[in-house]
């Protein structure tokens, strides 16, 4: 039998990132800035753009692009805050958003119209940071009710994020959490992380994550962020 | 488990350098896996085991190749070009 080798040196993300490019593209053509918002299930990614929507969504036109494994109940509980369109993307299975969803989702919105878009990733921390949707930036959430070794266990999450919301700071009385410990061990993986601190129940430090979105957008994209 | 959806990309980067007609001739599908790819090395060969036992691939082996850093790629195909050994 004579073997013949051939090479090929072609890297498997090459087609997503054609994918995520060409939302780069549409993205920056209409001036709609995007954030792709990862954590693990029940971090309060949902809840927090729920506030959000709530407090911006008259002055600042925003949209929503949702993966779910399955069911289309976080699009669902968005959409009652806002008259805009809020798109599902169900995977069927699959772990996280690649680029070809999000760019075939980007038919059914009016970009031009919307200043800032997110993409509530499906909840998991390891899979979508493997996978570029276009995004401007990546938020991770993360609650205090999980580990503060969260971005020591999931660095690759963290090391690709620029930016991370400590999420349900109203229980820190209740649990045994310790908030500059998970800073410091996001800081250790990423340094250049931007930390907030909220609880999207409460509200509490919502001011300074909506200061921050109106100021990604009037800037029109995320400070110290190539692109 | 997003190692699947690599393993098919794979099957299709495959495909394209040979051509389905000569998937079965394909004996070995190296793929060069980084530390920090992000990717479950032993997941990725049992997804890539069960996609090259069937057609239009005919058992070709897995080879992964672990290096530092977040490198992922498929870096190259054996084929069985039918020709006896000189």
């Amino acid at each position: 039998m004579a073997v013949r080798t051939i090479e090929v040196r072609e890297r498997l993300m090459a087609k997503n990132d054609e994918y995520a490019a060409q939302v780069r593209a549409r993205l920056a053509a209409a001036g709609t800035v995007a954030l792709n918002l990862v954590s693990s299930p029940g971090s309060g990614k949902t809840r927090l753009l729920e506030r959000t929507l709530a407090a911006l969504d008259a002055g600042l036109p925003m949209a929503v692009v949702t993966g779910d494994v399955q069911t289309q109940n976080d699009a669902d509980r968005l959409a009652r805050h806002t008259s805009r369109l809020v798109q599902a993307v169900v995977t069927g299975g699959a772990c996280h958003l690649d680029a070809r969803q999000v760019l075939e989702a980007l038919d059914a919105i009016d970009l031009p119209a919307t200043r800032l878009l997110f993409v509530e990733n499906v909840g998991n921390l390891v899979c979508p940071a493997s996978w570029d949707l276009g995004e401007a930036a990546r938020v991770v959430l993360f609650a205090v009710t999980e580990g503060e070794d969260k971005p020591l266990k999931y660095p690759k999450m963290f090391r690709t994020a620029h930016y991370a919301v400590l999420n349900k700071v109203d229980l820190l009385p209740h649990v045994p959490f310790d908030p500059d410990l998970a800073e410091a061990n996001a800081r250790q993986v990423n340094p250049d992380l931007r930390f907030f601190r909220t609880s999207a129940h409460t509200g509490l430090g919502l001011d300074a994550w909506f200061d921050f979105l109106r100021g990604l957008v009037e800037a029109g994209r995320p400070a110290g962020v190539a692109g | 488990m997003h190692e699947m959806s690599l393993a098919l990309e794979v099957c299709r980067l495959a495909e394209r350098q040979v051509g389905r007609a000569a998937l079965g001739s394909v004996t070995a599908v190296a793929v060069i896996v980084g530390d920090d790819a992000g990717v479950e090395r032993e997941n990725l060969a049992f997804c890539l085991e069960t996609l090259l036992a069937m057609p239009p691939f005919a058992g070709a082996r897995p080879v992964l190749v672990a290096v530092p850093g977040d490198e992922l790629r498929l870096d190259y195909l054996e084929l069985d070009d039918g020709r006896q050994d000189d």
